[in-house]
């Protein structure tokens, strides 16, 4: 009995294995796409968030096309970060095709861990299908996610970029708009500057029992919302006030910044707007920021654009509709809006089974086709015709803005120390936030302690 | 006949701490071409030596143990001695006192972290309705994220001492008890003169064992805090794995892990010397 199951076990699971090692390939499925590397099979490490799902759901499809079988795995940030550089490091070669935080590029590309992207594109310019077109990634984007010291290492995965969130219904609402005149002596819109951003923050604070838009509060609103823990969250939400401010990390120059006035200036701003955001914004990343938008308790944020999705689903928030996206403002009202990048970026690891299988793999995932999918799934795409495409436009009230901030956005720094200044500048814009140092101190604690990480490498000339 | 054993404990344990040493006299990230894993003689101990960061980290954990298993010993003494006296009721009390320590730290921290919340935590609303914290919740203040942690530790493991005391009473010789007893010691003398110093060895291993737990505190304190706000709660734990984990400075984070392994060792020497002398008194 006993042997007559195992026999059965094994028969079923011989035939299961040989029906999946030779992929039977239609060529009338292949679109222009090459069946040169079919039966190959490439295993892709990606962010966990709703772009990587969506791009698991569709790969079935590049399959049907190529040949090429694709197991995609998703890991939060931190782990994944961690498991590429065991794997890069050690050489293993688990993954093919790696979506990375843009930030390490300079740590990846530097230490020789991933493939030049451009060699590629030119070998394999008559195996892509007719829908992928590297010249519809949006330049900037592309620059900041793929570019190191002057040469191209992946493509966009992942178009998260800075952008302001703020409430429209009550921006609208008569009765706000003649209070905020009569308080602030011009008229109620979308904030152009910082000093109309705080404003704002203090005009929409309020406690329970206070009227807004002509209803009694049952809770509190608030002006804004931010992310202040000792966490990434907090230094990326910092770096958009420092953009405005004409602050940062480092300069055109490489030059560090950190402790510049410019810098100092806009975390004391950023500090002040404390007063106007929910209690415990110290201990909030962006997560809370998303949570508190989305429940409605909060009138401003700067955010991430891929959180809009979220803003306009009905299941989870209660702001459907209500919520208007604009550029971050500035200081003075003229200057250049600047946005944050937070692009994540496909890579091809050297270990790569197949080079041209993996980029065959990442071109399929910036083809028209998937893009748009992406879109009308709610994630984030990273080319213009996905940004211009009227249905996407007329469904996603985000979308323009998206475009537009994509276009002005800075990057942060990708050189191989970024992890480290970035855990300094965690560290200090912490503790400058709950008042255990001003922001000078903190930001001039910061400088000293990334003057000696980066030591004699100063000036940067890759950043 | 030990050999085989011996050579796969060599492995596991011996090798790791080899290769730790001889990694923190290197320069190595694998995220920097240029720390390719030279030797650097001892830069590492000298960096460490005049790394400010490192050392509040240790004041930190040193608070953090000190407070912890100090509060844990005293309060899990008198849980004990109570539960030792309870005749019924003991067997469910001490299944329930069992609960918190099953709990997994990770678990341990999400439950902190959502009670703490400071717009929807139940906790941060008793306390703000005991008076005892600010519109911004416990986690904004240095003094406050710290407090948080000790209490969450507190709260797990208190009730391991307690165990570890009801043991230990229950072992203890009655001949002497009742012996205090007839010499007319009332209850409060019978158990401070004459209990406890019959449980001592038990109780310092249970310090041993708490001890060393607490200075590799890390999950509560990664998910609860992140080590914020500031350094308030960044203990040695967290400091290396920012180090080796964040910031891939992997030689460094090894010389962190081997001055630690050394502070470590020595202290558990000294207690088990210790140890040893009180349990041959006892």
């Amino acid at each position: 009995m006993l042997t007559t199951g195992i026999t059965t076990v094994l028969a079923i699971t011989v035939a299961g294995c040989s029906g999946s090692s030779a992929p039977e390939v239609d060529p009338d499925a292949a679109d222009g796409w090459s069946q040169d590397f079919a039966g190959t099979e490439l295993n892709v490490l990606a962010e966990a968030t709703l772009n990587s799902e969506i791009l698991a759901q569709l790969a079935p499809e590049f399959t049907e096309k190529t040949g090429i079988e694709v197991n995609i795995e998703t890991a939060p940030f931190a782990q994944l970060v961690q498991s590429v550089t065991l794997d890069f490091s050690t050489a293993q070669g688990d993954y093919d095709v790696v979506s990375i935080p843009y930030d390490y590029l300079g740590a990846y590309a530097g230490s020789d861990y991933v493939e030049e992207i451009t060699p590629l594109i030119e070998e394999n310019d008559d195996k892509v299908g007719e829908d992928f077109d590297q010249d519809d990634i949006i330049p900037g984007l592309w620059e900041t996610a793929a570019t190191w010291d002057g040469k191209s290492y992946g493509m966009p995965s992942n178009s998260a970029v800075t952008m302001m969130m703020y409430r429209a219904d009550l921006f609208e609402n008569a009765d706000e708009k003649a209070a905020f005149a009569a308080e602030y002596g011009y008229d109620l819109a979308p904030a152009q500057t910082w000093a109309q951003y705080r404003d704002i923050a203090e005009f929409f604070t309020r406690d329970a029992g206070e009227t807004l838009a002509g209803d009694t509060l049952s809770e509190a609103m608030y002006g804004v919302t931010m992310a202040g823990k000792r966490h990434e969250a907090a230094v990326f939400e910092w770096m958009n006030y420092a953009g405005g401010f004409g602050g940062g990390v480092v300069d055109a120059d490489g030059e560090l910044i950190v402790d510049s006035d410019a810098s100092v200036e806009s975390l004391e701003y950023m500090k002040s707007l404390g007063e106007f955001a929910p209690p415990g914004f110290t201990s909030a990343t962006w997560d809370e920021v998303t949570a508190n938008l989305q429940q409605g308790i909060a009138a401003q944020a700067i955010s991430w654009g891929d959180t809009a999705g979220a803003m306009e689903d009905e299941s989870q928030s209660a702001v459907v509709g209500k919520i208007g996206y604009a550029d971050v403002p500035v200081e003075t009202e003229g200057d250049e809006h600047h946005a944050l990048h937070g692009a994540w970026t496909y890579t091809i690891s050297k270990q790569a089974v197949d080079k041209n299988a993996a980029y065959l793999f990442v071109a399929w995932a910036l083809s028209e086709s998937v893009q748009k999918q992406i879109g009308e799934m709610g994630g984030v795409p990273a080319t213009r015709a996905a940004f211009e495409d009227p249905e996407l436009v007329a469904s996603l009230p985000s979308w323009p803005q998206q475009l537009l901030s994509l276009e002005n956005a800075l990057a942060r720094p990708r050189n191989a120390e970024w992890p480290q200044i970035l855990d300094q500048l965690a560290l200090q814009v912490s503790t400058a936030l709950v008042g255990d140092s001003t922001p000078q101190k903190a930001l001039q604690d910061a400088q000293t302690e990334i003057e000696g990480i980066l030591g004699d490498k100063l000036p940067l000339k890759a950043f | 006949m030990q050999a085989p054993s011996l050579v796969i404990l060599a492995l596991v344990l011996a090798f790791p701490l080899i290769y730790s040493v001889v990694l923190s006299f290197q320069s190595y990230s694998p995220v920097d071409a240029e720390a390719d894993g030279r030797f650097i003689g001892f830069d590492n101990y000298i960096r460490m030596l005049g790394d400010e960061q490192f050392g509040r980290a240790v004041l930190v954990t040193i608070a953090y143990v000190v407070l912890a298993v100090g509060i844990e010993t005293l309060l899990g003494t008198i849980v004990g001695v109570a539960l030792s006296r309870l005749i019924r009721s003991r067997r469910i009390v001490t299944s329930a006192l069992l609960l918190p320590m099953i709990a997994t730290p990770l678990v341990v921290g999400l439950m902190f972290s959502f009670g703490l919340n400071p717009q929807f935590g139940y906790m941060t609303d008793f306390l703000r309705a005991l008076g005892l914290v600010g519109e911004a919740g416990v986690l904004d203040s240095a003094g406050g994220a710290f407090a948080a942690l000790v209490v969450m530790d507190v709260w797990e493991w208190t009730p391991f001492i307690a165990l570890m005391v009801l043991a230990g009473l229950s072992a203890a010789p009655q001949a002497q008890i009742q012996a205090a007893e007839l010499d007319g010691c009332n209850t409060f003398e019978l158990y401070w003169h004459v209990m406890l110093p019959m449980i001592r060895p038990v109780l310092i291993v249970a310090v041993l064992f708490r001890a060393t737990e607490a200075i590799r505190q890390f999950d509560q304190v990664y998910i609860l805090t992140g080590g914020g706000p500031g350094s308030a709660t960044t203990v040695n734990d967290i400091f290396q794995y920012r180090i080796s984990f964040a910031a891939f400075d992997m030689s460094y984070g090894a010389a962190l892990g081997v001055a630690t392994f050394a502070v470590v060792a020595t202290l558990s020497a000294i207690l088990f010397r210790f140890l040893n002398r009180k349990g041959a008194d006892a």
